[in-house]
């Protein structure tokens, strides 16, 4: 049976690094990319095919995930579209980095809704269709979200309960055949670092392939101990 | 005698990429601006302070100040083209005040005792100076000459100035068309009386090239009693 794989945050950085990666995989027919720009989506796949051809077959499906109750139908959606849905990597993700005064209650629902909400609604529903047949769903935290980041106040708190439920989910999950995995990076060079540390040059720190291939690694079939922990990905140099 | 404070907060930039508004970068979590402010807001001895910033980053610099509750005697205003023309405009918005202290937000480490030994100090005109640590030559790309260390310091901030002085020599200095990159030089060019150089801090760093504020985050760290 085809196998599909739904990248979220598939329009740049690791998301991307990741979709292009997974292209390569032969066990794969169906990537899924979801962001919400469009132009960015292309990009991906441009980068897929210049990679690994025609096939898997790329979908790019434009769509902004703080639309909670928009879910249910994208990911019907989606596996209307591939017949199957067998792996969720959850790597969108926001930061609006500021001090505590600063943090506005819009910064905090934002930040919350992407990397926590949208993240579990996701899960919720593409295990609807994951039911009965091995499975993986992959949640990328952060270094950020086990240790004080003063001035990260939001994203930190974010991370900590991507870290918590992930764990939970991997529990509750057990005897399903649904394995979930989370990863917590370190400082990788995106637009969502360049955020976080502006002074910081970016050909200085791990690249987001490094991080791509750990999730090609962990997501692949061989791989069947990991999940349920909190992996640090973090290049020493 | 009534002590006002000027806050050089002139940097322009994007929010997200280079060059990035360096008064906005976060240290132990909050903006370096607020560092400074913070301590000019202890100091009870300073009645007024004015902000200068970019027009592009005005209405953010208000609001930091609002979210950080720092009080009414804090007021931003548009600085000019130069850090010069910036000061100039400080220094005629600080009118009911004769003394003023300089500082500038890309200075966070400024202690409240720094401030306090300058603003007691008799002297009118003052200046922090740290002694130069290395051989300076002059040339650029070639060696032309040999400067005598010893008759050198580094410029450091905060200064404090006879603020009539200081802006009867600005307005010499725009007369003559002349440009200066601190106000200490300006004044010994084009004002009489002398300026008293008061030994700086080490700690004391200003957040110029990227690298800086990695520095800070560690001196910020043992300041306030996180370093392991
Ligand atoms: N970079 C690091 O140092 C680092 C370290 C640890 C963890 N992480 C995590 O890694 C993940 C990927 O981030 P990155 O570093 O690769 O940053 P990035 O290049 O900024 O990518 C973030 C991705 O999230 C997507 N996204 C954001 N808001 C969205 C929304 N409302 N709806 C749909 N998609 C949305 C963005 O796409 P659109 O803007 O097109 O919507 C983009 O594709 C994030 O979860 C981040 O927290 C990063």
């Amino acid at each position: 049976m085809a196998r599909t794989c739904l990248i979220t945050g598939a329009s740049q950085g690791i998301g991307r690094a990741t979709a292009v990666r997974l292209s390569r995989e032969p066990w794969l027919d169906n990537i899924v990319l979801v962001a919400r720009s469009a132009a960015g989506l292309e990009a991906t796949v441009e980068a897929c095919r210049r990679e690994a051809g025609q096939s898997p077959a790329i979908h790019p499906m434009p769509y902004d995930l703080s639309q909670l109750d928009g879910i249910p139908d994208l990911v019907a959606r989606i596996h209307e579209a591939c017949g199957s849905i067998d792996v969720l990597l959850n790597i969108a993700g926001y930061a609006d980095p500021k001090s505590l005064l600063d943090t506005t209650s819009e910064n905090l629902v934002t930040t919350f809704t992407v990397n926590v909400f949208a993240m579990l609604i996701l899960s919720r529903e593409v295990v609807r269709w994951m039911q009965g047949r091995p499975a993986k769903i992959l949640n990328i935290a952060s270094t950020a979200g086990i240790t004080a980041r003063p001035g990260w106040v939001a994203y930190a708190a974010s991370k900590a309960a991507v870290v918590s439920l992930s764990q939970t989910l991997s529990e509750e999950l057990a005897g399903t055949g649904i394995k979930v995995y989370t990863i917590s990076p370190g400082r990788t060079a995106t637009e969502l670092r360049r955020k976080l540390a502006p002074e910081e040059d970016p050909t200085t720190i791990m690249q987001p392939d490094a991080v791509a291939d750990v999730i090609a690694m962990l997501v692949g079939d061989r791989e069947r101990t990991l999940d349920g922990q909190n992996i640090i990905v973090r290049e020493q140099r | 005698m009534t002590v006002g404070m000027a806050v050089l907060a002139g940097g322009v930039g994007r929010r997200i990429g280079r060059p990035f508004p360096k008064q906005f970068l976060l240290l132990g979590g909050k903006p370096l601006l607020i560092h400074v402010l913070e301590k000019a807001r202890d100091l009870e001895e300073v009645e007024d302070v004015v902000i200068t910033c970019p027009e592009a980053h005005l209405a953010e610099t208000v609001e930091l100040i609002r979210n950080h509750r720092l009080g009414s005697r804090f007021r931003c205003i548009v600085g000019g083209a130069t850090r010069q023309e910036s000061v100039y405009l400080a220094l005629r918005a600080l009118e009911s005040t004769d003394s003023v202290v300089l500082h500038e937000a890309v200075r966070p480490l400024v202690t409240l005792e720094e401030f306090r030994a300058l603003i007691a100090l008799p002297d009118e005109n003052a200046t922090y100076g740290l002694e130069i640590p290395f051989t300076v030559l002059k040339g650029h790309d070639y060696v032309e000459g040999v400067l005598d260390r010893e008759e050198l310091f580094n410029v450091q901030l905060p200064q404090k100035f006879d603020r009539a002085k200081l802006l009867a020599a600005h307005e010499a200095a725009r007369q003559a068309g002349t440009e200066f990159t601190d106000d200490a030089s300006l004044f010994v060019t084009h004002a009489e009386g002398r300026v008293r150089v008061l030994p700086g801090s080490d700690r004391n760093v200003k957040i110029t090239v990227p690298p800086d504020i990695l520095m800070a985050e560690a001196l910020y760290a043992d300041m306030i009693g996180r370093r392991s």
